[in-house]
């Protein structure tokens, strides 16, 4: 039965969606966050163990089931979706209102999803919701990465469809649990790192998520990728390909970030390095590793939410986004600039703020399994962390050179938004304690011990001196960076020009021949007699070099080409001594 | 302006080295290679940056980074 302790919180977010767009207009931004605190207040009743099924066909789905993994996500998508909610209270565009209820919604319904059909459901309906977010931005680039986005995301579903069925097919079973190997866990696997964004199927994410609206990329770097982290963590934890996949990811990510110019799309390549950390502790697969990759996904969609929103209100304040056109804001939108800061210093991990308590636990969870190798990587990938977006992004963006922008004012609940992210992420950092509660194991690890502390400094001040020595040779410039979306994107033109242009050209080429036998066989007809004449004449001109005939007239005269009596009864007298000696003979 | 940039790396440094040696060197429990060397992590620190930056800098200039229209020269056949 259904009741307060299982209820399925997909349900209030779809039910908000359907009736959003049929209240008055001024209300609609205001009923959206009122969705949020209803499905707070169910979240808050949910009670693990608890699990709600229904019969469907020949199966028995699972629509909820609530255990402590599945509330640490639940948790946190939710208080994301009330404070993007915040953030585009001035939002007057239905279209997104809508797509981001039903985006927050379908990342719930996939995280209490007990089988693998409602997941597979719920997440198709991600793949849509969130691809309005993208193209509600109106713009013939975010069209054409839409239409990306869901090509990709239609291949992973497919996969992940294919997968679905012949697990169900082998086991008989539809529980979503944890996969033993065979090709159908491979084909999950696969969907699940490509919404990871794990490369080589990291493409897409670079690729759309800086076309996003300001509210809708603030969204979008919330769920997919995390949704994806609580989906490996329940179906694969343990693999170790995982936990190497993660770990390169990890640095991977922030290579490709340095080199971006787009704000939004720097960040973007920070969501894939800290996914790493999240992937990494999900192969590591012990109570220590889950717990660190829970605690990185709960701090980092908060401070990576903050920092999309900082860069979107840079974005919606002046028009630009690439730091070749920023710089010198620091006078004009400082309060933007501290509230970046808390994300950023909560990324790089600096004591005090979230990203320090949580990501700390991955690296932890990998030095107790003796993983040398990655828990160098995992630092390094942290060095590149503080570079690009603790140092690099707010010197271009708010000092550097002044180019002399001139931002228009910003909307309040821009600010209030970002306000409260920080103060949650700051409680985060001081009070570790509220998020180890929310994991889904018991807790033994302490953040702040003397020798953490003292590494963690280590770093981070090294990291900044190096900046700070080479501060004269950084430069950016207006270009983009090749990434594995080149795969399908650069073979696009040649799948263009061979099936659609060369296709149309043959087409054209056969149809200019047939016109031109067309004329030919017009012409010919007209004259025919004429024709052979001048053909006969012509081969006289080239084969004996006779004088060059004069063309024949186009139509034909009977009188010119008749042929001479005399001519006519020599033919018959032949041919009737032909006749005659052949009976003389025979 | 260098030469005070210079002097103030290598006072972190030494401040760090000293707090390594007396706080964390035969406090860790879990023992790695480079548990043993005092200043590792302010030396990891530097060196990664630098590497990241000029590792980063070598592939974009070499390979990777393009111009802006790279993607965009199809847009005529739309």
């Amino acid at each position: 039965m259904m009741s307060m302790s299982n209820f399925p919180l997909a349900i209030i977010y779809v039910l908000g969606a359907a009736l959003l767009p049929l209240l008055p207009r001024r209300v609609r931004a205001a009923f959206g966050l009122l969705v949020s605190i209803a499905a707070f207040i169910f979240l808050v009743n949910l009670e693990t163990g608890a699990s709600l099924t229904f019969p469907f066909l020949n199966y028995e789905l699972m629509v909820c089931r609530v255990d402590r993994l599945s509330l640490a996500f639940g948790y946190v998508f939710v208080i994301m979706g009330f404070l993007g909610g915040i953030y585009g209270y001035h939002v007057k565009d239905t279209l997104q209102q809508v797509a981001s209820l039903l985006y927050v919604g379908s990342s719930l319904g996939v995280v209490f999803a007990g089988d693998l059909f409602t997941l597979l459901f719920f997440w198709e309906i991600m793949t849509i919701s969130s691809l309005f977010l993208i193209w509600a931005r109106r713009t013939r680039d975010a069209r054409r990465a839409g239409f990306r986005y869901l090509l990709v995301h239609a291949f992973g579903g497919s996969a992940l469809m294919a997968g679905v069925l012949l697990h169900l097919q082998q086991t008989g079973s539809l529980l979503f649990t944890h996969f033993d190997g065979g090709v159908a866990s491979y084909l999950i696997l696969l969907a699940f790192t490509l919404n990871a964004a794990v490369p080589p199927l990291n493409g897409w994410l670079p690729d759309s998520y800086p076309e996003g609206t300001v509210t809708g990329s603030v969204f979008l770097s919330a769920f997919t990728t995390k949704v994806a982290v609580y989906a490996l963590a329940r179906g694969f934890a343990g693999l170790e390909l995982l936990m190497w996949s993660g770990a390169i990811m990890a640095v991977y990510g922030v290579v490709f970030a340095f080199l971006a110019n787009d704000g939004r799309r720097l960040l973007s390549y920070h969501i894939i390095s800290q996914v790493g950390y999240m992937v990494c502790g999900v192969g590591i697969g012990t109570e220590v590793g889950v717990n660190g990759a829970t605690a990185h996904a709960f701090a980092h969609i908060l401070y990576k939410g903050l920092l999309f929103m900082g860069m979107g209100t840079v974005l919606y304040a002046t028009g630009h986004n690439k730091l070749t056109e920023l710089g010198g804001l620091f006078k004009k939108m400082w309060l933007t600039l501290i509230f970046f800061m808390v994300g950023a210093f909560s990324i790089s991990g600096v004591p005090l703020f979230s990203g320090f308590v949580s990501k700390s636990m991955v690296v932890y969870a990998a030095e107790m399994e003796h993983f040398g190798a990655v828990v160098l990587l995992l630092n390094l990938a942290s060095i590149g962390t503080f570079l690009s977006i603790g140092l690099k992004l707010p010197y271009f963006t708010w000092f550097s050179t002044d180019r002399n922008l001139k931002p228009e004012p910003v909307p309040p609940g821009m600010y209030i938004g970002m306000g409260l992210t920080s103060l949650i992420c700051i409680a985060i950092g001081v009070y570790p304690a509220l998020l180890y509660n929310l994991l889904p194991f018991e807790v033994h690890y302490q953040p702040y011990t003397a020798s953490h502390l003292v590494e963690t400094m280590q770093l981070l001040i090294f990291t900044g001196l190096a900046f700070w020595l080479v501060i004269k040779q950084l430069h950016v410039a207006d270009t983009i960076t090749l990434d594995t979306d080149w795969f399908y994107r650069r073979p696009s033109r040649l799948a263009f020009k061979v099936f659609s242009i060369w296709v149309c050209q043959l087409f054209e080429a056969v149809e200019e021949l047939s016109i031109r036998f067309a004329r030919y066989l017009v012409k010919v007809g007209a004259n025919p007699a004429g024709y052979s004449v001048e053909a006969v004449k012509n081969a006289g001109h080239i084969l004996l070099r006779t004088e060059k005939p004069a063309p024949e007239p186009p139509t034909f005269s009977p009188d010119r080409y008749r042929i001479p009596l005399g001519f006519m009864v020599l033919v018959v007298l032949l041919v009737l001594i032909v006749i005659l000696t052949w009976d003389f003979l025979f | 302006m260098k030469r005070y940039r210079l002097r103030a790396a290598v006072a972190t440094l030494i401040i760090f080295i000293i707090l390594d040696i007396a706080i964390v060197s035969g406090h860790v429990h879990i023992v790695f290679p480079w548990s043993h060397v005092p200043g590792f992590f302010s030396f990891f620190g530097f060196l990664g940056c630098l590497a990241i930056i000029y590792g980063a800098k070598l592939l974009g200039h070499h390979w990777l980074q393009r111009d802006e229209d790279y993607y965009g020269k199809d847009d005529e056949h739309e």
